[in-house]
């Protein structure tokens, strides 16, 4: 190859990664419908706990993910008591370490210096649609399956309209009022259940989630706090285990 | 403007929720599952997310009930974006129309 084909090939990658980078982007667009009201919900509270301009965008641009932003803010006190918010934090979020056992055959043959910054940007939706691109590419026969590029597209989409529209909820929380009177909620549930018919695979092979979304709703009912993500997944695991020894 | 504790409080939210997004990939990333581990993975993403949106489905509220009968009919036959304009739209006059 002369030079000038290895800058032709490499031009041609840029223009890939650049395209796919841009498919995430607008793959993440719909659920910012969803995201941007909670957002400024979020750093409306803060700020009436007592939380900075500054202070908003520092724990949601570190911490980013908004469950357990909401979880922590519900329990801040000034001053904040740590190890109470770390627990709650590690409960909420304890979801993540099944996301990325589900990544994990995806990305393993990336490098670590792109595995570990991209696993930063893993939320709810960057990795509900990253991996259902990946299964549809795998079941089309891409090689590899996994699109980092439209991953990071969908991430960095949501990342910053969440660190954004945190800080001006933290800046404009009193001239807002309750966001949540106008039914912006349902978009999380929305997203979701689009997601879910995308995993659909059969009746019989979506009993651990039935179980799953019984045990969450009856935890959520009778328990008080996050335990309910927490209870309702394990059962759906511990009912997938026993069923696929049954055949 | 950033209070020292409330630095810290931060810092271990974020410290504590990086380590659960590395950890699953960390323990499974050299590891080949079994058949059953295996159907428990790939019934992971689901439970998941049906467990994170389950409080809707008990919720307390018969505008936002009917709003996500709407929805989850939706969901089954239309994209992202439609279906999540129905589903904010339906919740919306749900809730003007019936409280």
């Amino acid at each position: 190859m002369s030079v000038s084909e290895i800058t032709l090939a490499e031009g041609k990658a840029t223009n890939r990664r650049g395209a796919e980078f841009r498919r995430g982007l607008a793959a993440a667009t719909p659920m910012l419908l969803g995201i941007i009201p909670y957002a400024l919900v979020l750093g409306a509270q803060a700020a009436q706990r007592g939380l900075s301009v500054l202070e908003v965008p520092l724990m949601t641009g570190l911490n980013f993910a908004g469950g357990s932003e909401f979880a922590a803010i519900q329990l801040w006190t000034s001053p904040p008591h740590i190890l109470l918010i770390a627990a709650i934090t590690l409960l909420v979020n304890s979801r993540h370490f099944l996301m990325g056992a589900a990544l994990a055959p995806f990305i393993r043959h990336l490098p670590n210096r792109q595995v570990f910054p991209a696993l930063f940007l893993m939320c709810d939706e960057s990795w509900a649609v990253g991996l259902a691109d990946a299964q549809r590419r795998a079941a089309a026969g891409a090689r590899p399956a996994f699109s980092l590029a439209f991953y990071l597209g969908a991430g960095l989409a949501v990342y910053l309209a969440w660190v954004a529209f945190t800080t001006c909820g933290a800046a404009l929380g009193p001239v807002l009022g309750d966001v949540e009177t106008y039914g912006f909620a349902m978009a999380f549930p929305a997203v979701f259940l689009v997601l879910l018919r995308g995993m659909w695979k059969g009746f019989a092979a979506s009993r651990p989630w039935l179980v799953s979304l019984a045990v969450a709703a009856l935890t959520y009912l009778l328990v008080p706090g996050a335990w309910y993500v927490a209870a309702g997944a394990l059962s759906g695991l511990v009912a997938a285990w026993f069923l696929a020894g049954e055949t | 403007m950033i209070d020292p504790m409330t630095a810290l409080a931060i810092l271990a939210m974020a410290g504590v929720t990086y380590l659960t997004r590395i950890g699953g990939y960390v323990v499974l990333k050299n590891r080949a599952l079994s058949p059953r581990a295996t159907a428990v993975m790939e019934a992971a993403p689901g439970c998941v997310l049906i467990s994170v949106i389950a409080p809707d489905f008990v919720s307390r509220n018969p505008a936002d009930l009917a709003a996500l009968a709407i929805t989850v009919l939706a969901a089954t036959r239309l994209s992202m974006l439609p279906t999540v304009v129905i589903g904010v739209a339906s919740a919306g006059a749900l809730r003007w129309l019936i409280g």
